[in-house]
């Protein structure tokens, strides 16, 4: 095949992807924005009735609001490594799945935003939150973690945004070239007048690599800011320096795998098996396999600096968590994290696509219950025993839970029909 | 063009427009006679946003507390103790406090109600009610029937307004009914002194005290004013108490040394304690020689099998007593309602003889005035009169006797049998349900009268509101069918003649001072009593060495801190506060010693059905530390109808169930237990030795500045040494910030809303401290840091403030307090019609979504410095305290400025036994705890 042949053949491949929706897609389109309709009903039944609806108590005044909301955030993690650092670094396999990482990261944000206006007891008051100037002089408190959180998050957002958009801009020029009538025209805005030009293209990808360093630093700073929320308290099993290393890992190595979860059926079902090889799949397990085993290291640390610590507080606390009421989520945990992954150490394993997918999926639950494991375990046995309790989830929480998922959902697969799934140009450059 | 205005126009339309304003606001708008409505129009009138006080006595149980009425707008926001009240002296307990939401209790019974054909109460108007009683009296009398009358223990006035009642309608008027009926103790006192009396005790001026069963903190007699007279007496220094008790109470939690003794063997161990004095020749007085030799003699080894107390713990005993120079002992309770009682209550009486604590200690001139309370005998009397149809109307006064007697009294069946049965009180209880008439009765907010609950003692009953429902008083219902009956009229109620009453007792000076100051004290002579040596020595006849052996299990049904003998149940906020000892808040439980528990595999919550005879009941069990073997206990408020025995002798109830079946049902109950440890984990909480050598790290590294405080640092000191727990501080915090009662739902979730609890932490051998728990008010807060919106805040005085309406509900703070001490408001919290007037209006009720706490009453610190800005000056020290200092019946709380080196607080804080909670963790709280242990402050300078 001739080269002009091969890059008209990859243009129409990818977007393929974009042609008229079948059923099972409706489908799942269905069932995920029927889970956010949901999750918007019941926050509203919450903000009418109370915080009561939930299953919060004292002691634990943060259950699985957070937990979601720092999976989430975790999630939207490895958006920026793949595209950015991986990007930066010049791996090569990061063209595979940088489009629908990206995608990832700012509807997981969306998804991870929801959850501190969620958990507010006066949602209707978020915007005190909010440095703004008022006539009466209220100010934000910069010494707390949340208002951090605020700005952490909503940078967080806007960078990625930006950055998906931008790698987005030729991308955009191809569809436009495809497509017909209101399609043409939308896309063609949005594709910013980009001709091709020398000059556009040296432009371009000088903004894109000052994008890409910019958003670098981001993959640290937003999860040691969201791990502060922890770690600046002075909570047993809170308060610890390791905690910020510690949720970068977690966070990229929840993103990973939230990455091989979305891209093994998209490869499948868009018949991109040529763009997104097995060699692909490998190097991104070999990031899954690296960060589970600094998660695993931060659980061991996290233990010996308790016991080490001679404190009553962190020792209770910590025998609490493996061995207390939570002591079956602490233990899931540890087999998704921690146990399940050595198994990629055999190559054999990391190239199989349906066993990395079955991975995928175990550590995301271990992530969400490592979260769920730190803040609830945590809160129910902090200092004064007479104020211990436990807390369960309640069938507003989980159903508040399941709607951001639709909400992720609905966005990815909207995003599957909209936009090209993957970079032609950067596949183009590769050929 | 405009015309110009002329000087007259001007004048014209100035004076028009002035004149209509005025005018508008003349008349008064709807609703305003409800919104301020004073029987008697205080002397300085209602000052919008200003206190005013009124004083009063205490209806909630027949102790007679003085309180003091907060009046806001003209309505009773809260009650206080009343400083200076010769019973209370400005202590109030738990159920005093809660009295309050009785006057408001949305149930009350609004009007008089009768029985229809259809068994249905309806609602009648008091002239056809009372002209039914009137006619049904006479009727009766035709029909050759008798007419009854039958109260709950009843002083002063109305007492003597009954009598006269009863005389002029041919009304015979039975023995009261009260459950705690002292019978044996009354009984013992009549054999061996001729006093069949319950005498006052006190305790204030003794160096040793013995109690045996005698509840003195919950129930019995007046545990207000014994609380106060321990932590006086505590004070001085050198003080002992012994408590024996077969089960565990508040009481016996606090004493400073916790015998336990086998059920129903009191009297043996009493009876070693008497010979042992006698043998010691330690006594003041001697024993006549015909008693001495009636006593049983044993050895220290029988007697220890016998009671089941170590013998070296008797020997103690019996050295501290012969020591002690003023030892008084009290026998009462559990441990004289059983067989022997009389025998228990007959060997304090001589322990009290031979020590010579009659007449200092053991004051019968000063006696308790419940002579006519009569005993389950009376009661079965009745109930027999009433089965043979010989009862016209019954008269039944703030009593519930169909819950309260066996259900083998079958009162309830016979109550059917009377004419008509008339029942006097607030809300329905039991007994209301079977009346055939109903009389509402007003609060004692809203009557006039007077309680005179020992002798040289008349406490003033004075409205603070007109009755908000269509009630009256007892006296003012009594005087009516009087009238009714003479067909006078009734020219004058009972405020009339109360008047007369005390201005024939005191004169009119006197009753104005009444009026005044709330209370009358007369000083009386000291009684001296002789010892009937006859009647001493036949009471131990035949008296064996070991007594009798009860069967086990036995279930000890115990009076009950909260609800006294049941009577307070209707009370929600009663049921919102845990009891002290379980911290179980709503249901009933039974508690079951670790060892039982262990062994018959029970769990917390595990649910058991507990039978005897016909009669069974289900509860959910909780393992109670420092409970004997053998031993279950129930609170008596919860048992409906036990089969209760009576002691022979006395006619006393029988308080125990001996050989219970205890089965599993198989079940779990869902009883709210708030604490969620019973023991602290060594965690220095309450310190103990092994806490005492930590050093803590108190210079603290920090990026910010240092608070600054100009006038005033405010601060509180809980002396642990003094707190027994009883939850009077809890209450009044409720009703004084509002705080909303949430129910058992909530509870069940851990969301309850108490600003201040009471935690109890068991030791090893069952022992039990109580802190209470707080805002800390930290110096170097950690709720403070991480409020993202600075609704929580360092404020200039040191309080750690919440802004309510800058709340946004993040909840972090409460995560990082590590007192947990914050409360979430998960709903919305709404007060049933009409339990909203009881409000206060100084600080508002939280919306859903915002964080609460303790806030020192920040309302009262403010009215005092704006009080004290009046005068140019700052606030003196004692001149405001918090709603829990206030009315803590012990005085264990003290609240000032740490500023003034004058101050309470400042030079508590500087005792030698002072330490904060979580210290280590560097927040520097402004709450300071005296630790000390049982023994009181005194014990230190002791050994």
């Amino acid at each position: 095949m001739d080269k002009p042949d091969k890059l008209a053949r990859v243009e129409q491949d990818v977007l393929s992807a974009m042609k008229k929706p079948g059923i099972g897609y409706l489908a799942a389109l269905g069932c995920s924005a029927t889970l956010f309709l949901c999750l918007l009903g019941l926050w509203g039944y919450q903000m009418m009735t109370g915080m009561g609806v939930s299953g919060l108590m004292n002691p634990v005044g943060w259950g699985v609001y957070i937990t979601n909301f720092v999976f989430w955030v975790g999630i939207a993690h490895s958006g920026t490594l793949i595209s950015a650092v991986l990007f930066l670094f010049r791996a090569r396999f990061r063209t595979s799945f940088n489009r629908p990482a990206e995608a990832m990261t700012v509807f997981a944000l969306l998804a991870a935003g929801l959850f501190p206006l969620i958990h507010l007891g006066r949602t209707w008051k978020f915007y005190y939150l909010f440095p703004y100037p008022t006539q009466r002089m209220l100010w934000v408190n910069f010494r707390s973690p949340l208002v951090w959180d605020v700005f952490a998050v909503s940078t967080y957002l806007t960078v990625s945004v930006v950055f998906f958009y931008v790698g987005l801009i030729p991308d955009f020029a191809i569809a436009r070239r495809y497509k017909e009538g209101a399609a043409k025209r939308i896309y063609g805005l949005l594709s910013l007048g980009w001709t091709g030009t020398r000059r556009q293209w040296k432009n371009y990808n000088q903004l894109y690599l000052f994008l890409a360093a910019f958003a670098t630093p981001l993959v640290a700073s937003v999860h040691s800011v969201v791990s502060w929320d922890f770690a600046m308290s002075i909570i047993p099993g809170w308060h610890t320096t390791i905690f910020a290393p510690y949720f970068v890992a977690g966070a990229i190595f929840s993103g990973t795998a939230m990455v091989i979860t979305l891209v093994v059926p998209m490869r499948k079902i868009l018949a991109l098996d040529r763009y997104i090889t097995d060699d692909h799949f490998e190097s991104i397990a070999k990031i899954l396999l690296f960060t589970s085993l600094i998660v695993t290291y931060s659980y061991v640390v996290e233990f010996a600096l308790a016991w080490y610590s001679g404190n009553p507080f962190e020792m209770e606390t910590f025998r609490y968590r493996a061995l207390g009421d939570y002591s079956v989520m602490f233990w899931i945990m540890i087999f998704c994290n921690s146990l399940a992954p050595l198994t990629l150490f055999v190559r054999g394993l990391r190239r199989n696509v349906v066993f990395l997918f079955v991975l995928s999926l175990l550590v995301n639950v271990g992530m969400w219950v490592e979260r769920f494991v730190i803040i609830v375990s945590s809160l129910a046995r902090d200092f004064d025993p007479y104020a211990w309790g436990t807390y369960s989830p309640s069938i507003v929480e989980v159903g508040i839970t399941l709607g951001s998922f639709g909400l992720f959902f609905t966005a990815y697969l909207l995003f599957l029909k909209t936009l090209p799934v993957l970079s032609i140009t950067e596949i183009k450059e590769h050929l | 063009m405009m015309r110009r205005l002329k000087r007259r126009d001007f004048l014209r339309i100035m004076g028009g427009v002035s004149g209509s304003t005025l005018l508008s606001s003349c008349g008064s708008p709807k609703g305003s006679k409800t919104f301020i409505s004073y029987v008697l129009p205080p002397e300085e009138g209602v000052i919008p946003g200003e206190a005013t006080y009124s004083p009063s006595t205490c209806a909630e149980c027949p102790a007679g507390c003085g309180v003091s009425v907060t009046l806001r707008y003209g309505w009773p926001v809260k009650l206080e103790g009343s400083p200076g009240h010769p019973v209370s002296d400005g202590g109030l307990c738990i159920r005093g406090q809660s009295s309050i939401t009785r006057l408001y209790h949305p149930k009350r019974i609004a009007s008089p109600m009768l029985r229809n054909g259809g068994g249905k109460f309806q609602g009648i108007s008091w002239e056809k009610a009372l002209a039914l009683v009137s006619e049904s009296l006479a009727a009766s009398r035709r029909e050759g029937r008798t007419n009854l009358f039958l109260s709950g223990r009843t002083s002063g006035s109305l007492s003597r307004l009954i009598d006269s009642f009863c005389r002029t309608r041919e009304v015979e008027r039975l023995p009261e009914f009260e459950v705690y009926s002292h019978s044996a103790v009354k009984e013992a006192n009549g054999l061996l002194f001729g006093q069949r009396e319950v005498p006052r005790y006190r305790i204030e001026n003794a160096d040793f005290l013995l109690t045996v069963g005698a509840d003195i903190l919950e129930t019995h007699v007046s545990p207000v004013s014994y609380a106060r007279q321990v932590s006086r007496a505590r004070g001085e220094g050198g003080f002992l108490w012994v408590h024996a008790e077969p089960h565990l109470s508040l009481t016996g939690a606090n004493a400073d040394r916790r015998i336990v003794v086998s059920p129903g063997r009191e009297t043996i161990f009493l009876l070693y304690v008497l010979r042992q004095l006698l043998e010691k020749r330690a006594g003041k007085k001697g024993l006549p020689a015909e008693v001495a030799g009636s006593l049983p003699r044993m050895s220290a080894g029988r007697a220890s099998e016998a009671t089941g107390i170590p013998a070296d713990t008797l020997k103690e005993v019996c050295d501290r007593i012969a020591h002690a120079r003023r030892p008084l002992v009290i026998a009462g309770g559990v441990s004289t309602a059983h067989p022997g009682g009389l025998g228990v209550a007959a060997a304090a009486g001589m322990i009290q003889w031979v020590t010579g604590a009659i007449p200092g200690l053991v004051d019968f001139a000063g006696r308790e005035n419940d002579e006519r309370v009569g005993t389950f005998r009376d009661m079965e009397d009745l109930s027999a009169r009433l089965e043979r149809g010989k009862v016209g109307v019954l008269f039944l006064s703030r009593t519930n006797p169909v819950f309260s007697l066996p259900g083998r009294y079958a009162f309830r069946e016979n109550l059917g049998k009377a004419m008509l049965s008339v029942a006097i009180g607030d809300l329905f209880d039991e007994t209301m349900r079977e009346a055939g008439l109903i009389l509402p009765l007003s609060h004692a907010l809203e009557s006039w009268g007077d309680v005179e609950p020992r002798r040289g003692v008349l406490s003033l009953v004075k409205p603070a509101l007109e009755p908000l429902h269509d009630t009256l008083s007892e006296g003012d219902m009594l005087l009516r069918i009087m009238g009714e009956g003479s067909g006078k009229g009734t020219a004058a109620g009972y405020r009339d003649y109360l008047f007369g009453e005390w201005t024939r007792r005191f004169g009119e000076q006197g009753r104005d001072a009444l009026l005044k100051t709330g209370f009358v004290e007369e000083s009386l002579p000291g009684k001296r009593v002789s010892l009937d040596g006859r009647k001493a020595a036949s009471l131990f006849k035949g008296q064996n060495a070991t007594g009798r052996e009860m069967a086990g299990p036995v279930l000890v049904l115990a009076p009950s801190l909260r609800t006294f003998d049941g009577r307070s149940r209707g009370l929600p906020l009663l049921s919102e506060i845990p009891d002290p000892l379980t911290t179980i808040s709503y249901g009933s439980w039974l508690s079951v010693s670790p060892g039982t528990a262990k062994a018959s595999g029970l769990k917390d919550r595990e649910e058991v059905t507990v039978s005897s005879g016909d009669w069974s009941q289900r509860f959910p069990v909780k393992i109670q530390p420092g409970l004997a073997e053998g031993v279950v206990v129930a609170c008596r408020d919860f048992v409906d109808s036990p089969p209760l025995r009576r002691e022979e002798r006395t006619g006393g109830a029988v308080e125990y169930i001996e050989a219970v079946g205890i089965a599993k049902s198989g079940k779990t109950a869902a009883i709210p237990i708030l604490s969620g440890s019973p023991s602290q984990r060594g965690r220095g909480l309450v310190p103990d030795p092994s806490h005492k050598d930590e050093k803590h790290h108190h210079g603290r590294e920090s990026l910010y500045p240092e608070h600054s405080h100009e006038k005033y640092r405010w601060a509180m000191v809980i002396d642990l040494a003094l707190c027994n727990g009883c939850s009077a501080c809890v209450a009044a915090c409720y009703i004084e910030n509002n705080v909303p009662v949430v129910g058992k739902k909530d509870h069940l979730k851990g969301r309850e809303m108490s600003w201040l609890r009471i935690e109890p932490f068991y030791g090893e051998t069952g022992d039990v401290e109580f802190l209470p728990m707080l805002c800390q008010q930290c110096h170097a807060a950690p709720c403070e840091t991480v409020c993202p919106v600075y609704a929580a805040y360092h404020n200039p005085e040191g309080l750690n403030v919440q802004v309510y309406n800058r709340c946004v509900g993040t909840r972090y703070c409460s995560n990082n307090c590590p007192y947990k001490v914050r409360r979430f408001n998960w709903f919305w919290h709404r007060w049933e019609k009409p339990l909203n007037r009881m409000l206060n209006p100084e600080l508002e009720a939280r919306g859903p979504g915002v964080m609460e706490k303790c806030t020192f009453c920040i309302q009262r610190i403010r009215a005092a410095k704006d009080k004290a800005k009046d005068g140019s000056r700052k606030v003196r020290d004692g001149e405001v305290t918090t709603a829990c200092a206030q009315s803590c019946p012990t005085g264990a709380i003290t609240f000032g400025n740490l500023l003034d080196p004058e101050s309470g607080v400042y030079r508590l804080s500087h005792s030698g036994r002072v330490y904060r909670v979580f210290e280590g963790l560097g927040t520097d709280p402004s709450v300071y705890y005296l630790s000390g242990g049982k023994g009181g402050p005194g014990r230190k300078s002791h050994g």
